[in-house]
């Protein structure tokens, strides 16, 4: 369960003919990852994708076509369709379909011209329609030069000086002008119309008023965009009735090329055919069977290798691998149980595990939530948390955020148990009545109690106050990180005999899992001795122990990792002390909720606050206060997903995971088809 | 007991600094970091590891913080 799925490396051969039976009973089986040919082989050359290939490429290439014309959307589709339908209707229906697709956006894009055509012609003739003049008098002059354009100010008294033999017409608003010259003094009177900014609007053609053209012009686009109405009509109705059938055809159709294109990553010579594969050794008797029941002799599957967990090229004493000579990488099928799937995206997103290493999903379900729970640990955050996973879980379709439900509603049951036993405390305020501060005691008035007595056991119900008992939880925390990290020794313990044999394992891991039980037994001491203040002599058993532990710790990583280990010593004091974050985000959390309690509850009762009924308050304060409450624990709550979330997180990739994981494994992805759109069904039921 | 006030000053000179000088080497690495995610957003998870590296030092600053309210 916690190493990837054996895999058997086996070659599939068989004669040419077979080779589309052969795809196809491995598609239906789900269980082989196909290794690409690499056209090395002598004899072999790349297969050529099958016959239906072409045509159904051709087709799928219209149908994306008119995909995007119609803007289908996945929303659009409604129900599934069966692949014998899909073939019965593909050639009429792609056809009919693209002419009458073609047709309804050909005149709809027609009808946007002529509109965009006009409504600039309307634009231009409005401009006119402010001057006393119809259209036929701008033109056919020939002694006069006509200027007609927008401008800034009145040009009349510049362009009367530059030019005397003109007129000069102004718009109402006087920003359009039209000017008539003698031709001989035209360039004068543009120079004086630049003054004013005159950029040129040509008059149109035609007799009658400007009026009279606008008039015909709206009565003209009136129609059209009725017509524009219609043809958007047509093509949502063509969408309606015909979406799900593109859909589906296009999935239809992706997977007939899929599949026909296989041989292009298989070596085949004139006759046969020989294809490389990984499969799940468990899942070895189900494909011979089914090779050799559908295919008979004409297809024979030989298994090579059950590939064991052993790096075939062994280790070299610096640590690092040899270069191995191109050895195609194992796939990586990992096997997690329902709840440990739901964090895989998690690990996945550092790197996909190698084959010959655990895969590190299954610790980090278990201390992931335990690291958020005990960074939040109020029952009054934690029972949110749960209910918000637990609405995500069944809600959340996307991985990020199955996998963000996931961590909370696991994280608010850790939160909630450590919010009731460890911490006793609801939004920063405990339970039972306390020397100094605020209770849910003394608030409600009722007396809690400060341990749950069941069955004679006394299971106390707040052991540590997170602002009160720094010192203890700090400790807590840094212990918690000592355990993590010895785990994740142990891991990479096991990681590096299964691929290196036991002795790299010694040499490599123990080392450091003595260094770390070395370095505890220190932190025991010192602890005794600088912060209990205790008298104790340095021949005491902790310290002659650590001393020797250490010595041989480093002596051995010395031996097995070079200089190099030397330097990573500080590195594994920083990892350690790195947990303490436990403790502070948890106290950073109360310090928040102290002050936003302490904010609304003098608002309420005045300064004495904690003597109750000494200031009622009125309904104002009330409701202000129990807004300052509310809003001050929502952001909170939400900076808890962020801080304690990532810092869990954190406390995972870096910390953990660095004493055991390599990562940078490829993902098992077996020849199969998705379909979501289509059932498989040969022949026609309606 | 030395003065209680000169203890708080120094540390909250240990968080401050300290949060200062993580937060100026993670903009660096997180900067970078994005970069390479908009390559290949399958760096995610290396990108997160190296923008959270400098954390520490704001981590050390904070025990130091601590160690000398305890000592108040």
């Amino acid at each position: 369960m916690l190493l990837p799925k054996q895999m058997t490396r086996v070659l599939i051969v068989g004669s040419r003919n077979a080779l589309k039976d052969t795809i196809e009973v491995l598609y239906q089986l789900e269980a082989a990852h196909l290794i690409d040919f690499s056209a090395e082989e002598e004899g072999f050359s790349l297969g050529a994708p099958l016959p239906e290939s072409s045509v159904a490429s051709q087709r799928l290439l219209k149908l994306r076509s008119l995909e995007k014309d119609m803007g289908i959307d996945d929303e659009d589709v409604s129900g599934q369709m069966e692949t014998g339908q899909i073939e019965m209707d593909l050639a009429s229906t792609i056809d009919g379909l693209e002419a009458e697709i073609t047709g309804a956006i050909e005149s709809k894009n027609k009808i946007n011209l002529r509109i965009n055509e006009l409504e600039a012609d309307k634009a231009v003739l409005q401009s006119f329609q402010a001057l006393p003049l119809d259209l036929e008098l701008y033109h056919d002059y020939d002694s006069l030069k006509v200027f007609t354009g927008k401008v800034r100010g009145d040009p009349s008294a510049l362009v009367k000086a530059a030019a005397p033999q003109s007129e000069v017409f102004l718009s109402g608003n006087g920003d359009f002008a039209a000017v008539f010259v003698n031709t001989a003094q035209a360039d004068e009177a543009q120079k004086a119309l630049v003054q004013v900014g005159y950029t040129e609007v040509p008059a149109p053609a035609g007799p009658g008023s400007p009026q009279k053209h606008v008039a015909k012009i709206d009565e003209e686009l009136e129609a059209l965009r009725s017509s524009m109405k219609e043809a958007v009509d047509k093509l949502d109705e063509l969408k309606d009735k015909h979406s799900t059938f593109v859909k589906a055809a296009d999935e239809h159709l992706s997977i007939i090329v899929e599949k026909a294109e296989t041989p292009l990553r298989i070596g085949t010579t004139e006759y046969t055919f020989a294809m490389d594969a990984w499969v799940p050794t468990s899942e070895m008797p189900k494909v011979e069977k089914a090779i050799a029941e559908k295919l008979g002799n004409r297809a024979h599957l030989e298994s090579l290798e059950v590939m064991s967990r052993m790096e075939p090229h062994g280790h070299d004493e610096e640590g690092e691998e040899h270069a191995p000579a191109k050895v195609e990488e194992i796939p990586v099928k990992l096997e997690n149980g329902k709840t440990a799937k739901k964090f895989e995206f998690m690990s996945g997103m550092l790197s996909t595990p190698k084959y010959r290493e655990i895969d590190p999903t299954s610790a980090m379900m278990i201390t992931l939530p335990i690291f958020f729970g005990l960074m939040v640990g109020d029952i009054g955050y934690g029972i949110p948390f749960m209910l918000l996973g637990l609405i995500g879980l069944k809600k959340c379709v996307s991985d990020e955020w199955k996998t963000i439900s996931t961590l909370l509603f696991f994280g608010g049951i850790w939160a909630t148990v450590f919010g009731v036993f460890l911490f006793g405390e609801a939004y920063g305020i405990h339970f039972a009545e306390q020397a100094h501060d605020l209770s849910w005691s003394s608030l409600l008035g009722v007396q809690l109690p400060h341990e749950l007595v069941l069955g004679g056991f006394e299971i106390p119900l707040g052991i540590y106050s997170k602002l009160h008992s720094v010192k203890q939880i700090l400790y807590m925390s840094v212990w918690i990180g000592i355990a993590h990290l010895f785990i994740g020794f142990c891991i990479g313990f096991y990681n590096k005999s299964i691929r290196y044999g036991m002795k790299h394992a010694i040499i490599e891991k123990i080392s450091w899992l003595m260094i770390l039980v070395g370095g505890a037994l220190l932190l025991l001491f010192v602890v005794d001795f600088m912060i209990l203040g205790k008298d104790v002599a340095l021949t005491d058993i902790r310290m002659l122990v650590a001393a020797v532990l250490l010595v041989i710790g480093i002596g051995m990583a010395y031996k097995g990792e070079g200089s190099g280990a030397i330097l990573e010593l500080p590195g594994l004091m920083g990892n350690i002390i790195s947990y303490t974050r436990l403790a502070a985000i948890g106290m950073s959390k109360a310090g928040l909720a102290l002050a936003f309690n302490t904010i609304a509850f003098e608002v309420m009762w005045g300064h004495d606050f904690h003597v109750l009924g000494s200031n009622s308050g009125d309904i104002v304060m009330l409701i202000a206060a129990l807004g300052i409450f509310l809003v001050g624990h929502l952001t909170i709550f939400i900076l808890a997903i962020i801080s304690a979330g990532l810092h869990s997180l954190r406390l995972h990739y870096v910390e953990f995971f660095m004493k055991f994981y390599e990562g940078g494994g490829v993902e098992f992805k077996p020849l199969k088809v998705i379909r979501k759109y289509t059932i498989e069904k040969n022949g026609v039921s309606e | 007991m030395a003065d209680a006030g000169l203890i708080a000053l120094s540390a909250g000179i240990a968080v401050g600094i300290t949060g200062m000088a993580s937060a100026w080497a993670e903009k660096e690495i997180g900067s970078a970091a994005i970069g390479a995610m908009a390559e290949n957003e399958k760096l995610f998870g290396k990108g997160l590891i190296l923008t959270v590296i400098p954390e520490t030092i704001v981590i050390f600053g904070m025990v130091v913080a601590i160690l000398l309210w305890l000592n108040m």
